[in-house]
């Protein structure tokens, strides 16, 4: 049974479901590749929230558009619905329900896009562009909250054309993350900023960046009682810090780690750095990937403070990438300026994947 | 002239930068008021712009884009300031292109130099490595920025010499170069004048007043003098025109019980070119006041005192020739209480002698780094396009903004083309 109507036409079409028998740059790791991939860059994957059956994938590029597949089980994936907007589209994230989708842009507007009618209606506007978008569900309200590099946080009532509040910033906001009751903004020259969204987002903390290059991307995790607790923050030159909120021991707990550079231990040569490009925590396990424009992407253990896994150097970077619900499926979308788009499911629990890989990845941390 | 309304700067003249061009009144009325309400979203989104279009302009006049984006945040925040980061934006351009030769004798360039060198602690220093590095050589306003810095300093003679040198440059324009000449040595034999006619008027009321900075005259048999030592900028307030600086400042001399060191005196040994030296250090721009490094600590031995007051060396340099007196109940000297461990408390380590940062050394760094060449790690990224306005850009601001021109540039052609086919189907 679709979910949505009628599917509008995407593009070009796409070739090839599965990734191909031969080895190639394009696909080292022999991953699924996803039909119909967008004509330009992908600036932001989100896969579909546990309250909706089944797995759908939200991306949103550099052409303008947003697309959304559905992942069947057998790897499958099936282009099912598109929308456009006028500028570049910088970031997607799903309700809570699962019912609508919402996505920014560089044409400073946000839209709702309600998957059932297929349907989109503009709920946001900034003086610049929006680089972030999250959806809040809290106790006693449920907002939107869009980060733009106006220098300002916007949260909005998806009714109501005015925000609910706008909060100021020091600087332009890059990235974001919110998992209740908490939220965490970078903004430009390195600034850092701690919201409680408790009875009404308000701003918790100022933090001394951990890192000295300019913040990429930012990823909430979450303690065993499944309360956020900290993030993980990646910079442009291959560095992600590791942050907890209110630790015991802030000097030990606190740290930062290599990655996403080549000639590890050759000090020969010049040491090539590379900008960490997205961060995901795996929903079950708390481990977290990164992905970077290297072309590669990286399992880690934070607790235990190692690397689980490395991938293959794809021929391009790697521009955004996320988990589905339940962690199985690890979907990384590799893209270059302008140029050969494509997005690949990395399924944690393919028969032929390197056994001792998941079960680093599999077992729980102590 | 100015209506009732649109006298609000007179309120707050005191905090406006003059500015050698003049400003624009209105701009000038429109950054007062809006300064009241903070930042507003207007001036940020022209930063932006400004911002944006250094990092994507292809064009042939980098350095338009810089001037433009300079001379706006001058109107625009008439205080100068940290939030204008003008000093930070002057750095920047001016590092930019010290190497493109063509800029050397731009006349926005050498303006940007000027206006750099007026921010640095040391003006002098700057003006003598722009003529090292062959910086405006051939431009006027150079010579003259450089000739009313040494007049400020009192310094006349080298304020001459200047002018002179970019005489023999051909400095362009070259009538305004002979007219500021001459309005230089205006100023200078009409002080020559002043400072004769105060002098004649002394010789003649010599009980009238007591002349400033004149010698105390004493009364009574006793013959103590009261000296008067006089050095730099006093001197030459009271000298008698350039000639008789010296006279002046050996007749000091003589009063003195001690020689006065007098830079000028020194200068005029000095050959009269000023001397080109290649600069491969930088220059000290800051005057240093405590020229000592800091050293370790445990390296220094301090004079530790006895229960009774004598302060006792515990190593003598040489062995003192008589006999010290020690008293018969003098205790062996007491070890000072408080070790430090250096290893232990990290307040009284040694301290690594600090960089003094200034402009102009940060200039001299970021030559011999790009000539050194020498690279431990590689930013894989356009790190030159990121950060080179005075704030940073992301990726992803540098490729909407370049998205954002392409589409301009669409349109416009587009437009041509509309107009061209409504031109044809009529």
């Amino acid at each position: 049974m679709s979910l949505f109507g009628t599917s509008a036409g995407f593009g070009t079409g796409g070739t090839g479901v599965f990734g191909s028998t031969t080895t190639d740059s394009h696909n080292p790791m022999k991953d699924v590749e996803v039909t119909s991939p967008p004509d330009d860059s992908i600036s932001c994957l989100a896969f579909s929230p546990p309250t909706m059956p089944g797995n759908f994938l939200i991306g949103g590029s550099w052409a303008n558009d947003v697309r959304c597949w559905e992942v069947q089980d057998n790897g499958q994936t099936v282009p099912k619905a598109q929308q456009m907007h006028t500028g570049p589209v910088l970031d997607v994230c799903w309700s809570d329900d699962g019912s609508k989708v919402f996505t920014a842009s560089c044409d400073k507007t946000a839209k709702m896009w309600d998957l059932n009618s297929n349907q989109a209606m503009q709920i946001a506007q900034h003086d610049g562009p929006i680089k972030s978008i999250h959806w809040i569900k809290a106790p006693n309200y449920s907002c939107i909250m869009t980060g733009s590099w106006d220098k300002t946080l916007k949260f909005w009532d998806t009714r109501s054309p005015n925000p609910m509040m706008s909060l100021q910033m020091p600087e332009r906001c890059y990235c974001a993350d919110v998992v209740y009751p908490m939220a965490v903004v970078a903004t430009a020259e390195r600034g850092l900023i701690v919201y409680q969204l408790e009875n009404q987002p308000s701003e918790f903390r100022r933090i001394d960046s951990p890192l000295k290059h300019q913040h990429r991307c930012v990823a909430i995790f979450k303690d065993k009682q499944n309360k956020p607790t900290g993030f993980a923050l990646g910079s442009i030159e291959g560095r992600v810090a590791i942050h907890y909120i209110n630790p015991p021991n802030p000097a030990k707990d606190n740290f930062t780690f290599k990655c996403h550079r080549s000639n590890g231990t050759n000090t020969a040569t010049p040491q090539d750095i590379y900008a960490v490009n997205a961060i995901s925590f795996h929903p079950v396990h708390g481990t977290l990937a990164t992905v970077g424009s290297d072309g590669r992407f990286s399992f880690w253990d934070k607790d235990a403070r190692t690397k689980l896994k490395t991938s293959e150097q794809l021929d391009q970077p790697i521009t955004a990438c996320c988990f589905n619900n339940n962690g199985n499926i690890f979907a990384y979308a590799s893209s270059y300026d302008w140029s050969k788009v494509r997005v690949r499911l990395y399924s944690l629990l393919c028969a032929e994947r390197d056994k001792n890989t998941l079960s680093e990845i599999n077992k729980t941390t102590s | 002239m100015a209506e009732g309304g649109d006298a609000d700067w007179e309120l707050s003249k005191e905090n406006i930068q003059p500015l050698r061009r003049g400003r624009a009144i209105s701009a000038l009325n429109q950054a007062l008021s809006q300064q009241q309400d903070g930042p507003s979203s207007a001036i940020n989104q022209q930063k932006q712009s400004f911002e944006s279009e250094l990092r994507i302009y292809e064009g042939d006049d980098p350095l338009d884009v810089w001037d433009r984006y300079i001379k706006w945040t001058e109107q625009t925040f008439p205080q100068g300031g940290k939030e204008s980061n003008l000093a930070m934006l002057l750095e920047r351009a001016v590092t930019r292109f010290t190497e493109e030769q063509k800029y050397h004798n731009d006349p926005r360039y050498v303006d940007l130099w000027i206006k750099f060198a007026e921010n640095c602690p040391e003006p002098l220093d700057t003006y003598r490595y722009m003529q090292a590095k062959a910086i405006g050589v051939t431009q006027t306003s150079f010579y003259i920025a450089w000739s009313e810095e040494y007049e400020k300093q009192g310094n006349f003679r080298q304020a001459d010499m200047i002018y002179q040198e970019g005489l023999k440059n051909c400095a362009e324009p070259q009538d305004k170069l002979l007219h500021f000449h001459k309005a230089l040595q205006a100023r200078v034999s009409r002080q020559v004048m002043t400072s004769m006619v105060m002098d004649d008027s002394d010789d003649e009321a010599k009980h009238a007043e007591r002349v400033s900075l004149a010698d105390l005259k004493h009364r009574g048999k006793k013959k103590a003098i009261a000296p008067v030592n006089r050095v730099g900028a006093a001197v030459k307030s009271n000298s008698q025109g350039l000639q008789s600086q010296g006279a002046l400042a050996s007749n000091n001399a003589a009063n003195s019980r001690f020689v006065v060191f007098d830079e000028n005196k020194i200068h005029s040994d000095e050959p009269a070119e000023p001397k080109v030296e290649s600069w491969m250090a930088p220059p000290p721009a800051r005057a240093k006041e405590n020229e000592q490094k800091p050293e370790k600590w445990c390296d220094v031995k301090m004079p530790q005192r006895s229960r009774f007051g004598h302060t006792l060396t515990s190593l003598p340099p040489s062995k003192p020739t008589f006999q010290p007196f020690v008293e018969e109940s003098d205790q062996p000297p007491t070890m000072t209480p408080c070790k430090i461990n250096p290893a232990v408390n990290t307040v009284l380590s040694a301290r690594k002698p600090c960089k003094e940062e200034t402009p102009l050394k940060r200039l001299q760094e970021h030559h011999q780094q790009a000539e050194a060449g020498k690279v431990q790690e590689q930013s894989m990224y356009c790190k030159e396009l990121l950060l080179s306005g005075a704030t940073e850009f992301c990726f992803e601001e540098l490729r909407a903004e370049r998205y954002r021109q392409k589409i301009a540039q669409d349109s416009g052609t587009r437009g041509q083309m509309d107009q061209a086919s409504a031109g044809t189907a009529n």
